[in-house]
């Protein structure tokens, strides 16, 4: 009877030892992105980071006030229509000079930028994107002051499906 | 879609002065990669609009960067505040030099 | 002697299988009557249950991108210039017998696909335009799913918008109905699908990352612009890649098969307004 208590205890035990070296074997890869990066990226992917660092340098992107809206699953990769919002102002002194578009999983992230002035009145833009795979959109905005706002929505990219 | 270039654009049919109103502008372009291939594996050459303008009376408001990552026969919505009678007009150009344009009469009461 | 006694259960339970006896016990699609030697599917969910899950899995995305702008709108600019094209030796146009701007052929569209006596089959608008040519205007049969033919059907179907369909299935379209039927129900390909297995068993159920769509609204809204395609295309070819997927070798446009399948799926949306060009996934 004291055996068969132990046995089950035992396996759990183990169970939760060796989830926890998982774990830890995760953090680890994770934390090392440049080394797990090369095996599954194609190779002429760019990464995003690297993109929007060449682009904004060390800037500060703040992940506010902007809003994406995407459908949640794609059926075509080729046009997937996204909104952009924003509740910035537009006053003449204070607006949103430039949006820029990305989408992570293209090879060449950078999808468009869109130049806005005052006279538009409204801080919102929608277009029809095309993305390679499941990834993220992301844009930043950027302010005539200067100030960079963010936000990142996820899409899952569909290939095949019915009715070919 | 056998021609390129052609534009529509939609405005709301009555507009109040000072109004913020959508503009939905859809333009025929097959907006090629370059990456893809055609039936007997040649590279289809990338052909696709790479420059938008939109002008309201004499002033440039809005103006595009795009790539090739922009979807075939694009669409767009954007807004204008209507505080002045004049056309909007929008300009459309490929990389293989090609300019599209249309207008649309803002007459706002 | 008892292998024998177990052939013969054998085959009267294939028979059973094959010619069920309890057919008539499954509500039906509403025309009453069931061609002989195939198997009904109570619809799984009603139409409206269905809209609801759609509503969940996609949202309102492709609704929208309608409303804002459909490619196909250019298709539809140059079929009226087609329209109003003189070709032909007879020196006419579609535009000198049916009016100028089509009045004549409004909530013309809505009856077909229909009985025609001259075919003793089924005629569908793209088959009647382009006998149409032939016969009345000595022009050249236009090329199904090119871009000049779609557009004139997307024309002409367009004069009818608004106007819910109506097609009828009485007196000589019955049999014509009744093979259309058996064809949705037929189990086809290697995969062993029938048309109706997926859109009336399991409509509103996920294949994989797609939802199964329910028939009502499966004919309303053609020629119709597919993001998947990325281009306009007619219900037929968009049978002709069902049928792909089941790995069935798919039929010519116009066949008789196809022309039939479509008078079936047409009647499934009597009543529904024609709305083209669509916009689908």
């Amino acid at each position: 009877m004291k055996q068969k208590d132990m046995g089950p205890a035992l396996t759990r035990r183990t169970f939760i030892k060796s989830a926890g070296a998982a774990c830890a074997m995760l953090f680890v890869a994770g934390s090392l992105p440049s080394l797990v990066r090369p095996a599954t990226a194609a190779p002429n992917e760019k990464n995003i980071n690297d993109v929007l660092k060449k682009q904004f340098g060390n800037k500060n992107v703040t992940m506010s006030h902007v809003d994406i809206k995407a459908p949640i699953i794609a059926e075509n990769g080729a046009v997937v229509p996204i909104t952009i919002t924003s509740d910035l102002p537009m006053r003449s002194d204070d607006y949103v000079k430039k949006i820029n578009v990305y989408a992570e999983g293209n090879l060449e992230p950078y999808v468009a930028s869109i130049d806005l002035t005052p006279a538009n009145g409204k801080a919102e833009f929608a277009m029809r994107i095309k993305m390679r795979k499941t990834s993220n959109v992301r844009v930043v905005l950027e302010t005539s002051k200067g100030r960079l706002y963010g936000a990142a929505k996820a899409v899952k990219v569909t290939i095949g499906g019915c009715g070919g | 879609m056998a021609s390129v270039g052609k534009i529509k654009i939609r405005v709301p049919n009555t507009i109040k002065k000072g109004d913020i109103i959508p503009v939905q502008v859809l333009v025929s372009h097959p907006m090629e990669t370059g990456m893809r291939k055609n039936k007997d594996g040649s590279v289809i050459p990338a052909y696709y609009i790479n420059d938008v303008d939109v002008f309201y009376g004499n002033d440039k408001i809005t103006h595009c960067d795009w790539t090739i990552a922009v979807s075939a026969n694009p669409f767009i919505t954007f807004y204008v505040k209507a505080d002045k009678a004049a056309p909007i007009r929008i300009v459309y150009k490929d990389i293989k030099g090609g300019v599209y344009e249309q207008a649309v009469q803002i007459s706002p009461q | 002697m008892s292998r024998l006694i177990t052939r013969t259960l054998i085959l009267v339970a294939c028979a059973c299988w094959v010619f069920p006896l309890g057919a008539g016990r499954y509500a039906l699609a509403g025309d009453g009557s069931t061609p002989p030697g195939i198997k009904e599917y109570k619809p799984n969910i009603s139409t409206q249950e269905y809209e609801k899950r759609y509503k969940a899995v996609y949202g309102k995305f492709t609704e929208q991108m309608a409303q804002e702008g459909n490619p196909a709108d250019f298709m539809l600019d140059d079929g009226k210039d087609l329209f109003g094209k003189v070709e032909g030796a007879a020196g006419k146009s579609c535009a000198s017998c049916h009016g100028a701007n089509g009045e004549k052929l409004k909530g013309v569209a809505a009856t077909y696909p229909k009985y025609d006596p001259e075919l003793k089959g089924i005629d569908t608008v793209a088959l009647q335009i382009n006998r149409c040519r032939k016969e009345q205007m000595g022009a050249p049969e236009l090329k199904y799913e090119s871009d000049p033919q779609l557009a004139l059907e997307l024309y002409v179907k367009s004069l009818s918008n608004g106007v819910p369909i109506n097609v009828s299935i009485a007196g000589p379209a019955k049999p014509f109905y009744e093979a259309g039927k058996a064809f949705y129900y037929k189990r086809y390909g290697q995969f062993n699908f029938s048309c109706a297995l997926c859109h009336v068993k399991y409509a509103g159920h996920m294949i994989r990352a797609n939802l199964l769509s329910n028939n009502r609204h499966h004919a309303d809204h053609w020629p119709s612009y597919r993001l998947k395609w990325g281009a306009t295309g007619s219900l037929q070819r968009r049978f002709r890649g069902c049928n792909k997927n089941v790995r069935q070798k798919p039929e010519p446009f116009q066949s008789e098969t196809y022309r039939n399948l479509e008078l079936y799926l047409t009647y499934q949306a009597n009543g529904v307004p024609i709305e083209v060009p669509g916009f689908r996934m």
